[in-house]
């Protein structure tokens, strides 16, 4: 059992009952153990059919051969492997709260734990203005340490762009597959388009808004200089009731329209406030999002 | 409105600077505040400009309210405010607690249970209701007002002091035991608290003629319910008959205190021996008097009885001492007794007897017997031993030593007569009131000796136990003067003085006794004595004797004559001091415990509510703005510290 500072151990143990969940079959992909429509060298028995010359010899069903007289062919169910990529925002509107940063590293930690255990291949993406250098893990739990590692040693810098981001994950990451975003998607130029890129290219998507319990209703009143934490912009302004309430009302929009773009390609959405714990989290909104089962 | 700790003047100053202070603050913190977000998309919509700021202005307003609002009942706590004004300064109070003896009387329908419990329970009930920071004088109240405690911080002395009062013998003073109480408070130096009196207000009728009540401004009364029925023994008194020798009057008066007629049996026991029963009835408020004829010349105990019993046990019994009755003997030898005889006859204290002159012993009398010896122009060859009267003695030259004085001459009809004033012999004798006609002029050079004297000399001395009488009083025109009997008594007091001295008992009740004195009396002689030989404080006034007696005791009042007359009279105060009437309290004073809502209640302690509502509102100041005020700096920070790496 490896021993990840940012998840305890009680929590780990609590994961291994997960899997991760997609919907799209990729063609030409084996491994991983979610189900396929494609025979093959499996583990689990699928079908017979009979024997062809030039067939696996080891294939064969010699009980039957022995009862029959006859060749069988055992048939077992190709378990696809469907490449994982995880993208995680490593950008300054990520650390406005540190706690919002905190919490996606543990996600992505949590969430990279359920694929190792079920031997899917792990890529973790940073990204901010650009995709930063990745890391592939996969081949069972015991790789999760380094990935945990490369985790913490993450610090957020950089303003956001999605589609610098998305343009250069498509030219680099061709082969399709699940992607997992895992953001604030608070960029100035907006993210619905380039994460349409994404879906555009075949790979399913599954998008995990953060967001602090700030951002959405925002507690503060009276004067006010704002300063935006990516682009250092300045807002003058003095925030009353209305204000508050007019802002919330912008910030539901805006999380209306990520999950608008998630769902409309067969995707998966999920929106967590900071303040919910990881465990609500992952065992109760990813759950009932579809993302983790 | 009070503040024990600071002046309202110096709470607002305070505040002011404190206020002033807060607002600066408040105005230079919050005019505009840095805040890092994550973006600014949200904060402005489409279409619509930004909202215009504004500076220099208070923006959270109930957050400064909360603020200010906090910091006054925080230094409203450190000067302790309460409510109610000077009231709630320390006040001296003084509980006068009903001790009279009327209050040992049984509550009807409460078994075991006294009027003294109720007035105890009452003033308990009072004093849970004082503040703990008054002072309290308890005040036993009964004839006399006597403070139990001083003035008591420690409340729980104060109640001991009420637990410990019981009934006293007297009845209530009450005029005397506010003007105690008053007096007692002027003198504290401190704020006058209340005068509480607990009890059923019984007072005597001698009190309530004459009651001036003191001006007290804060008086409360705590009445006791007291639907008692009682008749009880008002007084016991005994004197000797004047009809029968031998025989005593003993008049029992009896009372009814109750709203309904009685009818009681009085019985009289001497030496446990039943003498008589007499039936009254005792109209309601009204004194019913019977008489007992006791006859008996021994010394003993009268004991009166009233049936049947009631309420108030302690006044159905009362026991009177009687003294025995003494006689003196007088021996009369003479001739002529019948001359005699009436004089002596009239008296039931003397014992007369006459011989002839040839029976004449000069043996005394009993040891422990007065007596008396009147020799009737005798001239014995032997002097009687004890008191003598020697009636016109004959001279006789062979007399010799025998002869008491010597005889200078006889003369009739000798002018001049004149009594030596001043003397127990001469008391009530007039000149004018005697006419000699012969009489005996003594040879005597001592004017102490001289009774009465004429022109010539002396006609009547006395020397020790012998007078001599230098004429006949029995004979010729002195025997219808007035002058004889008045002589032959004073003679006969002066042979036994403790034999006529005029014996009264009674038995009376505990408290203030007056006693008639002759205006004669010499006040130096009075003496007042307990049967213990205790002198009691006394005071002469307007022809009596008057003193206090507290607790049931037997009295003696001594009393003697400037010439020489003793009176006795012996009260056995056994009976309690009733009342006669109960009080009404005048209208407008403060009645019964003190409710919640009196204003003897100090108002409650408020500094620690005050201090917990203060550090409340801040607290909640501080959750509902300061705490995200917190957040916001570590947010600043933690972006900075980033930048900066």
């Amino acid at each position: 059992m490896p021993n990840a500072p940012l998840l305890d151990r009680h929590f780990l143990e609590r994961l291994e009952r997960l899997a991760l969940r997609w919907q799209k079959s990729f063609a030409g992909l084996v491994g991983g153990h979610n189900r396929s429509r494609f025979a093959g060298g499996g583990q689990e028995f699928l079908d017979h059919r009979g024997y062809h010359q030039g067939d696996d010899l080891r294939a064969v069903n010699w009980r039957a051969y022995m009862r029959l007289d006859k060749m069988f062919l055992k048939l077992f169910q190709i378990e696809p492997r469907v490449p994982v990529r995880l993208l995680l925002d490593c950008s300054k509107s990520m650390a406005a709260n540190p706690e919002k940063f905190d919490y996606a590293r543990r996600l992505a930690a949590s969430l990279c734990y359920v694929g190792l255990v079920r031997h899917d291949t792990f890529e973790v993406i940073p990204f901010a203005d650009g995709i930063q250098e990745a890391n592939i893990c996969g081949g069972g739990r015991h790789r999760f340490t380094p990935l945990s590692n490369f985790l913490e040693a993450l610090q957020p810098s950089g303003d956001t762009s999605f589609l610098k981001v998305v343009r250069r994950f498509l030219n680099d990451y061709p082969q399709r597959g699940l992607v997992i975003i895992i953001s604030d998607f608070l960029d100035e130029a907006g993210c619905d388009k380039a994460i349409q890129y994404i879906a555009d290219y075949g790979n399913e998507l599954f998008l995990i808004q953060l967001w602090a319990p700030e951002d959405r209703t925002p507690p503060w009143t009276g004067e006010l200089d704002l300063t935006d934490a990516e682009t250092g912009a300045q807002l003058h302004i003095h925030v009353d009731s209305d204000a508050r309430r007019a802002y919330t009302e912008q910030f539901d929009k805006f999380a209306e329209s990520i999950k608008t773009v998630a769902l409309r390609n067969d995707g998966k959405y999920a929106g967590i406030p900071t303040d919910m714990p990881l465990d609500d989290a992952i065992f109760g909104t990813l759950i009932h999002a579809r993302g983790v089962a | 409105m009070e503040f024990l700790n600071l002046t309202l003047g110096q709470v607002l100053v305070t505040f002011g600077a404190v206020a002033a202070f807060s607002v600066a603050l408040y105005l230079l913190d919050r005019t505009r505040r840095r805040q890092v977000v994550a973006t600014l998309r949200f904060w402005v919509n489409p279409g619509q400009p930004a909202p215009v700021s504004r500076n220099r202005k208070i923006q959270q307003k109930t957050s400064l309210l909360l603020q200010l609002l906090g910091m006054l009942l925080l230094l409203l706590a450190i000067a302790e405010f309460q409510f109610g004004g000077g009231i709630n300064k320390r006040r001296d109070h003084v509980l006068i607690l009903d001790t009279s003896a009327w209050m040992g009387a049984s509550v009807p329908g409460r078994a075991n249970a006294t009027l003294m419990d109720l007035a105890r329970a009452n003033a308990i009930a009072w004093l849970r209701a004082v503040p703990p920071s008054d002072r309290v004088l308890v005040v036993r109240a009964d004839g006399l007002a006597t403070p139990a405690t001083a003035w008591e911080l420690d409340h729980k002395k104060a109640v001991r002091a009420i637990l410990e009062s019981s009934p006293g013998a007297t009845a209530l003073n009450l005029t005397q035991n506010l003007e105690f109480a008053r007096a007692m408070q002027r003198r504290s130096g401190a704020t006058s608290g209340e005068i509480v009196y607990s009890g059923p207000g019984r007072i005597s009728s001698r009190e309530a003629n004459n009651m001036n009540l003191p001006v007290i401004p804060a008086l409360r009364v705590i009445p006791v319910d007291e639907p008692v029925e009682n008749s009880g023994l008002r007084s016991v008194g005994a004197r000797r008959s004047e009809t029968a020798p031998g025989t005593w009057d003993v008049l029992v008066r009896v009372h009814n205190y109750g709203k309904t007629g009685r009818s009681v049996n009085v019985t009289l026991n001497f030496g446990k021996a039943p003498q008589g029963l007499h039936q009254l009835n005792v109209p309601p408020g009204a004194d019913q008097e019977t008489t007992f004829q006791l006859r008996t010349k021994a010394a003993g105990i009268v004991e009166v009885r009233l049936y049947p019993q009631d309420a108030f046990a302690l006044d159905n019994y009362a026991a009177l001492e009687i003294p025995e009755q003494r006689t003196l003997h007088v021996v009369v030898y003479s001739d002529n007794p019948e001359a005699i005889r009436p004089a002596l006859a009239s008296d039931p204290r003397v014992n007369a007897e006459f011989r002839t002159r040839a029976q004449y012993t000069p043996a005394g009398f009993e040891k422990g017997e007065s007596g008396l010896v009147i020799l009737d122009r005798f001239h014995p060859s032997t002097r009687p031993p004890g008191n003598t009267v020697w009636i016109d003695p004959p001279w006789s030259a062979s007399s010799g030593d025998n002869q008491p004085f010597s005889i200078k001459e006889r003369t009739d009809h000798p002018d001049g007569l004149r009594w030596i004033p001043d003397l127990p012999l001469t008391q009530g004798l007039r000149a004018r009131n005697t006419q000699l006609e012969s009489a005996s002029i003594f040879d005597s050079t001592t004017v102490s000796d001289r009774i009465a004297e004429v022109e010539k000399g002396a006609v009547m001395v006395a020397r020790g136990n012998t007078i001599a009488i230098g004429f006949n009083p029995f004979s010729g025109q002195m025997r219808y003067e007035l002058s004889t009997p008045i002589l032959v008594g004073n003679i006969l007091h002066w042979a036994a003085p403790e034999v006529f001295r005029d014996v009264d008992v009674a038995t009376q009740s505990a408290g203030s006794v007056a006693s008639p004195v002759p205006a004669t009396v010499d006040r130096n002689s009075v003496q007042v004595l307990t049967d213990s030989g205790t002198l009691l404080p006394f005071n002469v006034h307007d022809r009596s004797v008057q003193f206090f007696v507290g607790e049931p005791a037997r009295v003696r009042v001594l009393a003697a004559s400037p010439l020489g007359t003793t009176t006795e009279r012996v009260f056995s105060l056994t009976l309690p001091e009733m009342w006669d009437t109960k009080w009404t309290p005048p209208t407008g004073i403060r009645k019964g415990i003190p409710a919640l809502t009196d204003s003897i209640r100090r108002s409650t302690i408020l500094w620690p509510w005050l201090t917990l509502a203060g550090l409340g509102l801040l607290l909640a100041e501080w959750i509902l703005y300061g705490s995200q005020s917190t957040s916001r700096l570590h947010v600043v920070k933690a972006i900075h510290h980033r930048e900066a790496a």
